[in-house]
């Protein structure tokens, strides 16, 4: 069975199977919070999340996750609009082409 | 089956929480999860967790602080999880009483890793506890330990005689009730104070306690065997009229 050429796949443990469902659903819904934060200015917010994302991606096995988070965060704390823009816009992607298996 | 080890997670990111907690009941802990300072200290009011993780940006109170205040009061072990992860983050942490740091993201083995290997070194330095114990008296089953004059009561008042090693052996175990002793910790608590180890065995001084004791060494009810594992005082103790111990739900031969 192959694999689409587009999608990143990553394995994770299947002890995590039960949460990590979640874990990413909770990330789809920062995809809808990271623009408000950004339409508000609110930086702060915008650097929490990011922060949060980067401490907790690789732990669930996401290590493409923690990346985006730790970008997100570094542009919040510059105030830097367009970089912020870029990590909303990579996690969309990243989620969008994820396929998890469990082993 | 022995007590499983009670941990606290304080953490404000729900999913660290989960994670974590997921990891470490899975591993056989039991765990609590605090969002915030808060809860941290509601949580120890009514509880004694055996070791907290411990995030450092928290929205009320900083996690160094906490560290801080917790180790001003108390030899609960604790271990840093933190994503502000900085040098002198580790080191100030540390400095202030940490037991361990581990920056986030972290891989979750490794967080198990080192909660158990901090547990261990945690439970094989009892002196601290022995040095605060100098002056306590151990109330079991009827039983009383005067720790100051090594001296043994039965449930009826009678003194019963306990060699140096015998008395150590007994003031680990008051000192670690309804908790699994290895072999090798029972030596290494006792060592270096009146247990010769070339002399004895710790087979050998648990039996002559339990004869002390009067317990049965078919069936004993007080310091039970727990096969391929050690040794455990399933019994509560009372310790100066405090509770140091749980009631009577250790494991059976």
């Amino acid at each position: 069975m192959g694999v689409e050429p587009d999608k990143i796949v990553v394995q994770i443990d299947e002890d995590l199977a039960e949460i990590a469902p979640g874990y990413l659903e909770n990330r789809r819904n920062d995809l809808k919070h990271l623009p408000l934060a950004l339409a508000e200015g609110d930086f702060y917010n915008l650097r929490i999340l990011g922060h949060r994302m980067k401490g907790s991606g690789a732990g669930y096995g996401f290590d493409g996750i923690s990346e985006i988070g730790r970008a997100i965060e570094e542009a919040a704390k510059q105030e830097n609009r367009q970089g912020v823009e870029q990590g909303i816009a990579d996690l969309a992607a990243y989620l969008d082409r994820l396929e998890v298996i469990y082993a | 089956m022995p007590i499983p080890d009670h941990v606290l997670v304080v953490d404000d990111d729900p999913d660290i929480r989960t994670l974590v907690g997921r990891l470490l009941e899975k591993n056989g802990f039991r765990v609590s999860k605090v969002a915030d300072g808060k809860g941290l200290q509601q949580l120890l009011e009514k509880s004694q967790p055996d070791l907290i993780v411990l995030d450092l940006m928290l929205p009320d109170e900083d996690g160094l602080v906490l560290c801080r205040n917790l180790r001003s009061r108390s030899n609960v072990p604790v271990i840093i999880l933190s994503a502000r992860g900085e040098d002198m983050d580790r080191i100030i942490g540390l400095e202030m009483g940490a037991d361990d740091y581990l920056g986030k993201p972290f891989h979750p083995r490794e967080l198990l890793a080192r909660v158990k290997s901090v547990l261990r070194r945690a439970r094989s330095l009892p002196g601290d506890v022995q040095e605060q114990d100098a002056n306590a008296t151990y109330r079991f089953a009827g039983w009383m330990l005067d720790v100051p004059t090594r001296q043994l009561y039965s449930p009826k008042s009678k003194k019963i005689f306990l060699s140096g090693g015998e008395f150590a052996l007994l003031r680990v175990f008051l000192n670690h009730p309804n908790r699994v002793l290895s072999r090798d910790q029972l030596l290494d608590f006792s060592h270096g104070r009146e247990i010769e180890p070339f002399d004895r065995t710790i087979d050998m001084q648990v039996s002559r306690l339990r004869r002390r004791l009067g317990d049965d060494p078919k069936k004993p009810s007080l310091i039970k065997t727990v096969r391929s594992s050690g040794y455990v005082l399933a019994v509560r103790v009372d310790r100066g009229g405090e509770s140091h111990g749980s009631d009577d739900s250790g494991p059976g031969d």
